[in-house]
């Protein structure tokens, strides 16, 4: 395909979306295997304990808060 | 992830492809990549989990722990991902 066919407004919107899309999933992605090595240490059952399932969202919350704390840090050092 | 090489693939040999199509193509092609890698990360995950001293087969109770596995694992995803989209409203 020509590449500069993509150049048209619709072509690249939709592009920008899958982009986002695709940085969205893998987000996800890293921190539910960084989440379950952290909260599943024994061999998965039929269901989560309700400390497990506590663990996992508190695990990707907690991520989001360092990260906060990380970038502001960062700045203050430029 | 290069998306510009990404797009041409999918538009093939067709210099003029109708961009319906080709957005079909790319997502579809998106969805497989996706796919792919969480099958291979289903497979690290839960060969860590259930097979701890590799047999000359799988046990049942290593068959019947890599399903309960997949479904957790899916599970957990979408705890994680809920709480990622909360956090960003």
């Amino acid at each position: 395909m020509d590449p500069s066919s993509l150049n048209t407004a619709e072509l690249q919107h939709f592009l920008n979306q899958e982009k986002e899309r695709a940085m969205m999933n893998e987000m996800v992605a890293k921190l539910t295997s960084v989440c379950w090595d952290k909260c599943i240490t024994s061999t998965p059952g039929s269901k989560f304990s309700s400390g497990e399932s506590a663990c996992l969202s508190n695990c990707a919350q907690r991520y989001l808060d360092l990260t906060l704390i990380i970038m502001k840090r960062f700045q203050s050092m430029q | 992830m290069d998306f510009s090489s990404m797009a041409s693939q999918a538009g093939g040999s067709n210099p003029k492809m109708p961009t319906e199509k080709f957005m079909y193509h790319f997502k579809s092609q998106m969805e497989q990549a996706y796919a792919q890698k969480f099958i291979e990360t289903l497979g690290r995950k839960c060969f860590d989990k259930c097979v701890t001293k590799p047999g000359s087969s799988l046990g049942g109770s290593e068959s019947s722990c890599v399903s309960r596995c997949v479904d957790r694992y899916i599970e957990a995803t979408g705890i994680v991902g809920r709480a990622l989209f909360k956090a960003n409203q």
